[in-house]
């Protein structure tokens, strides 16, 4: 799949999974960061979490350690790059 | 305790006390739902799109009391059924995922003690906190624990709610309990019906409360009780009890208000009392209003307190009239004739 | 005109006992009852150790002499064998339950939706309503209980997380404080549920091996199941009968700071502690012993020795018994008062099981062999819940 696609389609899916209301995928900037103050969707601990479901429904990747999971989810650019690596699609 | 203050989401116009302008709503259908206000002003998008409804309504009345009240020491909710809806949607992934990764927030969300849990956090309210979850009484025993606090000298100022939501779910499990009408009924002729049933509803109400008496107190909160599992000679002796306690004869209680909701199989308790003790008071419903569910003695508390201010409750609420003026209530209802909840208030 | 509140019986059902006998012997000899579950029905029994009561609903409700009663959960059943021997121990009768001056206060996180896969359907409307409809709320075994045993007086039920039956335990006692009430019994019950496990598995602070508190190596909490009542009665109706206790303490307070994890300053920890000390009308270094909250969980377990350290300086012996029962839930407030009544009555400690390696941040370790002689003159038991609920009591010999 096209990195342009993907890009969309992740964005598509975070906003579902979050339920981030009111953000369209055009809003969130593809390098910036996702979590912590300096975000400007600013997710948490938990929102680390359903990420890491989400990897796994979507794309077959299992993110068992929490710790790993914020370290490959600083970006929507990064999540894009992991999935690439590990993805079945 | 003095209630300084309140706010209330129900199937009506409440809100925004929109409903002493525009009246009552009737409602033809099966399932009665709260008109919700627009939350973006009040709560940020960013907590706002985790929120079950029962949190995001309890945070709409509750948050903008707590901002505007300084000085709250702690927070009780009541809610017995919690973010249902919730609950479900996880037990949903459980079976539909064969029990695989799942995602955590239907969980904690669905807590009971989610709500006030989340208003504290919201509140920075690092106080007492509790949540009660004891079915048609869980609201009275919030009223009672608030009651002990503030007696306890040590706090002043309070956060007490009540609130249930209504899902297709526990819609579903109550329908097969046989709590609902099987008919269609209009909410206009749910009180004077004579089947077996009620309507479902849902709704939130909150109060700050305060242990003393000042300028703006809209009403007091005088005491408590229950009982249940008893006959209705029972819920008579314990009725004349309580007000007893509290240096009260029946006839010294103006006002009652009476959680009567249309069910022929539990509606005979209001019947006996209206009887045996009530029959020169006045007598107020509001169950045609907001439909049944476990905390709807909150939105009483709140119509109770409304009219001890001197606002004119809707004539829909009116059941019997006399030329009594309202000082003392006594607000008396039961939950599916089992539980039986007793709140005594009085003018500020 | 505040009275005293005296513990007059105690029941108690968990992984390591049917009754506080039982119990005790299990906790002096350093036994377990945390195992591979054989009753749970879910797939994370593979993976994950639980603190099961090794019985059967079916045998559960035999002991409790209710077989052919149809629709009970086996968090009500729970409730109903702690409940029995409670009021059996305070020597209750009849007519000193159903009075206007008894009241009930229980917890539950699950309630009946232990019975989860008959929830699902029913929820759904899937084949023939099952029996269990009507268990499913919460407040439903509190209701029952009510009925079964004519109860007159004040009810209440709550769900604050882990720290539920903490409260029940503290309303009852101001229930009783305030002239409201002569007696009350406060407790709470937890089945082990596909839905809680599912739960906890989904914020990933399950432990794969019995959960390790205070440990370095520690890697997550183990669930149990259990119930516990105690019978809390006023001075004037005491009369001569065996005093475990009074509660002496009580605080609560919200952390304010996470749904589902303490802050690092442990201010609600502070903040129930310190209330509990200030209701007792004593000096933190009166305390003899602390039964922890001690999850195992990397959270807790740092945040409340912090909180520790800050009141106490110098903290006195203190433990995490779910090591023996695992994470009882909302019966755990009540399961650790009956475990700090016990230690309190017989001036013992137990053993610390599963710190092999314990945390040096603040130099202390949980007490570790059994002490046989060491006076306890006031117990310290914590109970802190997701939501941010801190809940603390203090047991005092009478």
């Amino acid at each position: 799949m096209a990195n342009e696609e993907l890009i969309l389609k992740l964005k598509t899916q975070i906003i579902e999974y979050l339920n981030l209301m009111e953000i369209e995928p055009e809003d969130i900037v593809n390098d910036a960061p996702l979590f912590g103050p300096d975000s400007d969707i600013e997710l948490d601990s938990i929102d680390a979490i359903e990420l890491s479901v989400l990897m796994e429904r979507e794309y077959g990747i299992k993110i068992t350690d929490p710790k790993k999971g914020r370290k490959v989810m600083t970006s929507i650019d990064k999540m894009v790059e992991y999935i690439l690596e590990n993805g079945k699609g | 305790m003095f209630i300084k203050d309140m706010s209330c989401i129900s199937t009506q116009e409440t809100y925004n006390n929109v409903i002493f302008e525009n009246g009552v709503k009737v409602f033809d259908a099966a399932k009665l739902w709260a008109i919700e206000p627009e939350y973006k002003c009040i709560i940020p998008f960013k907590l706002l799109r985790r929120m079950s409804k029962l949190v995001r309504m309890s945070v709409g009345a509750g948050l903008p009391l707590i901002e505007k009240h300084k000085g709250i020491d702690g927070i009780i909710m009541a809610s017995s059924y919690g973010s249902v809806k919730r609950s479900l949607r996880f037990l949903n992934q459980i079976i539909e995922y064969d029990e695989g990764t799942l995602t955590p927030t239907d969980f904690v969300q669905s807590t009971p003690n989610c709500v006030a849990g989340v208003l504290a956090l919201m509140g920075k309210i690092t106080g007492y906190n509790t949540t009660h979850v004891n079915q048609g009484l869980s609201f009275e025993s919030c009223l009672l624990d608030a009651m002990m606090l503030l007696e306890e000298g040590k706090v002043n100022r309070l956060l007490l709610g009540g609130g249930e939501e209504l899902s297709e779910e526990n819609y579903n499990i109550d329908e097969q309990r046989g709590i609902f009408k099987e008919e269609a009924i209009s909410t206009s002729e749910l009180l004077q019906s004579t089947s077996k049933g009620t309507l479902p509803g849902e709704g939130v109400a909150m109060f700050v409360i305060d242990a003393m008496k000042n300028a703006d107190s809209l009403a007091e909160i005088v005491d408590v009780d229950m009982i249940s599992h008893v006959t209705k000679e029972e819920v008579f002796e314990k009725t004349k009890h309580f007000l007893a306690k509290n240096g009260l004869a029946p006839d010294d209680i103006d006002t009652v208000f009476m959680g009567r909701n249309g069910d022929i199989r539990t509606d005979f308790y209001y019947d006996y009392l209206q009887t045996e003790l009530f029959n020169q008071q006045n007598i107020y419903v509001y169950k045609a209003l907001t439909g049944e569910y476990y905390t709807a003695s909150a939105i009483a508390v709140w119509l109770a307190a409304k009219l001890l201010s001197e606002i004119a409750l809707p004539q829909e609420c009116s059941w019997k009239q006399t030329r009594r003026l309202s000082k003392n209530i006594l607000l008396y209802n039961n939950c599916e004739g089992t539980q039986h909840g007793f709140i005594l208030m009085r003018k500020a | 005109m505040s009275k005293r509140v005296f513990i007059t019986g105690i029941g108690l059902i968990s992984a390591i006992g049917n009754n506080a006998t039982e119990t005790r012997d299990n906790l002096k000899r350093g036994q377990t009852g945390i195992q591979k579950a054989k009753l749970l029905k879910s797939r994370y029994v593979e993976i994950f150790p639980f603190g099961e009561v090794p019985h059967t609903t079916e045998y559960l409700k035999e002991k409790a002499g209710i077989s052919d009663e149809k629709g009970i959960s086996r968090t009500e059943v729970l409730a109903l064998l702690a409940f029995q021997q409670a009021i059996k121990d305070a020597v209750l009768s009849n007519e000193d339950i159903a009075t206007y001056d008894t009241a009930l206060l229980s917890a539950s996180t699950v309630g009946g939706m232990s019975m989860t896969d008959q929830l699902y359907e029913d929820a759904k409307k899937i084949g023939e309503p099952s029996d269990y409809l009507s268990s499913y709320n919460i407040g439903e075994h509190t209701n029952n209980l009510i009925k079964r045993f004519g109860i007159k007086g004040v009810s209440a039920t709550f769900n604050t997380a882990c720290s539920s039956s903490a409260n029940a335990i503290m309303f009852g006692a101001k229930m009783i404080k305030s002239g409201r009430c002569k007696r009350a019994i406060a407790g709470g019950a937890d089945a082990l549920a596909k839905f809680t496990v599912n739960g906890f598995n989904a914020l990933q602070i399950l432990s794969a091996k019995p959960c390790m508190p205070f440990d370095i190596n520690r890697t997550g909490l183990t669930l149990g199941e259990g119930a516990a009542y105690l019978v809390l009665e006023s001075e004037e109706s005491v009369g001569n009968k065996k005093i475990y206790g009074e509660v002496s303490g009580y605080g609560n307070a919200n952390d304010a700071f996470h749904p589902s994890s303490i802050s690092e300053e442990a201010i609600g920890i502070i903040a129930s502690i310190k209330g509990a000390l200030e209701v007792a009308d004593i000096q933190p270094g009166e305390i003899d012993y602390i039964n922890t909250h001690g999850t195992g969980t990397e959270n807790n377990d740092i945040t409340e020795q912090t909180g520790m350290n800050k009141i106490f300086g110098k903290i006195p012996p203190f433990q995490s018994t779910k090591t023996y029962t695992g994470h009882t839930l909302a019966a755990a407030g009540a399961i650790e008062a009956v475990f700090s009544l016990l230690a309190m009555e017989n001036n013992e400690l137990y053993p610390s099981l599963n710190c092999e390696n314990p945390m040096d941040d603040y130099n202390v370790v949980p007490n570790k062999n059994y002490e046989p002689r060491h006076e306890i003159k006031h117990v310290l038991s914590n109970s802190f819940g997701f939501g941010g609920n801190c809940s603390s009591l203090i047991f005092s010999k009478v």
